[in-house]
């Protein structure tokens, strides 16, 4: 197990926290939370060691797309970087879902 | 349109049996109370620990939905996710008993104790058990088997406690692993890459067809919904634990010199004809627990049928006192149970002597006081055991130990020999107070080191390496003490044949923990050990249960 965090500048504000998969085979799990420290915060533990560059590719893209003040904490289970983007982008999506 | 509920993960599962907008989760993800013992063995915690608690409504009724997610760790019951499952049926004992009504449904997806963690999973596994024994007197129970995972090990004898069991044909349920047999008993006994074999053994079909579950539904959510409600109906489900006369006279009749087929199964389970007398050879084999229950019964001849369990009542230290032990019997009629296993005969035999002293003792102002004294190396694993329910077995064990507790008999567990697993959790782990010999020989733990070994993917030395450091895996008696369970851990000059001064502070002690038995198993939460460091967590996650509980 490997922990580490990256953190890149950010500026508007999400809706709510949102919370996004299972750490089994091959997944992860996300946990999004509305910061105030005008960062995005990436803090992760994952079963792979090694591939924190590879971690800090996906989250410089996810952050170029998206400006969100936010903590999002990542428990990983060898997902693959695709994997990886696309829970960023379902939690992003609930976090900034209107409530009916 | 039928919707796969198989497919969805726990939290979905739990979402799509509710009632629309009722699912309110407690302890959450965002309470973040993760396994303390996984990150120290370099393994990924889950922020809710694999254990989703939903209170809501189904068809309009109060219910709380305690989902195992399957995904993580197997579904392995660890110290905070067990708790989770525990903490939260004793709120549902206590909202039932102050008459709100509130019905648990239990969705089963594990291999049984998560081994990273395997003192915990035991103990708190034997505290699930215990609340399901006592909400049954008010509510039913309701559990779902819909695979991936299925139900294995300790809490399929959790499951089989349930009122009422739903499964599909796709799950399988069954006390031991087909690997853990094959490398426990041998190819011959149970080749764990016949899929066939294992289907027709343990698949949800086989399990219906011999009764020992009571619906089987397709894999759709509306289906698993509409057995629910179903369950939910008073007078549903069959006590199967409590109907020992007949599970005894069918495991008599099981004919041991063939394997038995899933149909000759299927018609033995419903025949009318079977053996109500067991024909029986004892060969006695000396062992630890055939010692104690001599010296505390002052040699008295057993009354049970059953040569591999016995049972005296005596007058200890001036008050009626029933001894209980699993033995070795060298010529038991289930060549898997020789070595002082729990089989299919000794879960059902150690129920029948216990609730005959409920029963005797039903009108009694003062009830006899019950032993355990625990010896015993295994559950056995074999192939007739999976397939005519042991773990059945050992829950009528569990039922009736934590029946009596409710009755107000004081039942303590003597720790002299080998505490592991499924037998313990049948024997000695529904006690109120439990008491150890001081013995390094002695072993505590939910698998042996081999199976656990390749079941975790670990050379026996690697195995061993890791557990001296975790107390929560590790075998030994002072480990398992660190952990709070004991009252007692005694020092003896000579354990393997203890003299007259070894036996008197056995009984000193013995007799104080029988003392100070309770009727619950809250003890072992509050001992220094627990409180210093054994139960912070589950501790922890009790308090967190009733500040959301509403």
């Amino acid at each position: 197990m490997e922990s580490f965090s990256f953190t890149t500048p950010a500026k508007q504000a999400v809706l709510q926290r949102a919370h996004i998969g299972v750490v089994g085979s091959g997944d992860l799990e996300i946990l999004l939370e509305p910061g105030n420290s005008g960062t995005t915060v990436f803090n992760v533990r994952t079963a792979s060691e090694g591939f924190q560059e590879t971690w800090k590719a996906v989250f410089e893209r996810f952050s170029a797309q998206h400006d969100i003040d936010a903590v999002i904490t990542i428990n990983d289970f060898g997902a693959t970087p695709g994997v990886v983007s696309l829970r960023l982008a379902q939690a992003l999506e609930v976090a900034n879902q209107t409530k009916n | 349109m039928k919707t796969s509920f198989i497919e969805l993960k726990g939290r979905e599962r739990a979402q799509a049996l509710l009632d629309n907008h009722t699912f309110n989760e407690i302890l959450g993800p965002f309470d973040r109370v993760e396994s303390p013992h996984l990150a120290a063995q370099g393994i990924v915690p889950e922020s809710d620990d694999g254990l989703i608690i939903a209170r809501g409504t189904l068809n309009g009724q109060d219910v709380v939905v305690l989902s195992i997610e399957g995904a993580f760790q197997g579904g392995g019951i660890g110290e905070v996710s067990g708790s989770k499952i525990a903490g939260t049926l004793e709120r549902v004992l206590t909202d039932n008993q102050n008459g709100k009504k509130i019905i648990p449904v239990i969705i089963f997806d594990t291999g049984g104790v998560r081994l990273q963690e395997a003192n915990y999973g035991l103990l708190i596994i034997s505290e699930i058990q215990s609340a399901i024994v006592a909400i049954k007197n008010f509510v039913p129970v309701i559990g779902l088997i819909p695979g991936n995972v299925g139900c294995f090990g300790g809490m399929s004898i959790t499951a089989a406690l349930c009122s009422s069991l739903i499964m599909t044909e796709t799950a399988r349920f069954g006390l031991n692993g087909p690997e853990v047999i094959e490398q426990e008993a041998g190819i011959a006994e149970f080749n764990s890459r016949d899929r066939r074999l294992i289907w027709d053994t343990i698949g949800g079909a086989a399990r219906y067809e011999t009764g020992l579950i009571d619906r089987l539904v397709e894999d759709d959510t509306a289906a698993f919904r509409n057995a629910i409600i179903k369950a939910m109906t008073p007078g549903d489900g069959i006590s199967r634990t409590r109907q020992i006369d007949h599970y005894l006279s069918l495991i008599n009749a099981i004919d041991l010199s063939v394997k038995t087929s899933k149909e000759d199964a299927a018609r033995l389970f419903k025949s009318e004809e079977l053996l109500k007398t067991p024909i029986l050879e004892d060969q006695p084999v000396a062992g630890k627990g055939r010692t104690w229950f001599q010296k505390l019964t002052g040699n008295a001849t057993s009354i049970s049928e059953y040569p591999s369990v016995l049972v005296a009542d005596t007058d200890f230290e001036g008050e009626p006192t029933r001894f209980i032990a699993v033995v070795t019997n060298g010529a038991n009629r289930f060549p898997r149970a020789r070595h002082g296993e729990v089989g299919l005969q000794e879960g059902w035999a150690v129920a029948k002597y216990v609730r005959q002293a409920i029963n005797e003792d039903a009108g009694l102002a003062i009830k006899r006081n019950i032993v355990a004294i625990i010896d015993t190396p295994s559950q056995a694993y074999g192939y007739q055991e999976e397939l005519f329910g042991i773990h059945y077995s050992c829950a009528a064990g569990v039922d009736a130990y934590a029946s009596a507790r409710i009755a107000g008999h004081a039942v303590t567990g003597l720790i002299v020999g080998n505490a592991i697993s499924g037998a313990f959790l049948t024997h000695g782990l529904q006690s109120s107070r439990l008491i150890a010999v001081n013995d390094p020989a002695i072993n505590v733990q939910a698998m042996s080191k081999q199976s656990a070994a390749r079941v975790t993917k670990r050379t026996i030395a690697e195995l061993e390496e890791a557990t001296q450091k975790v107390p929560a895996m590790a075998y030994d008696i002072r480990n398992f003490n660190s952990l709070g369970p004991l009252d007692a851990l005694i020092n003896l000059s000579s354990p393997e044949e203890p003299g007259d001064a070894d036996v008197k502070t056995v009984v000193f002690e013995l007799s104080k923990a029988i003392h100070a038995a309770d009727g619950t198993l809250r003890h072992r939460l509050e001992t220094p050990n627990a409180i210093a460091q054994g139960r912070v967590y589950s501790r922890l996650v009790r308090t967190k249960i009733a500040e959301q509980w509403s």
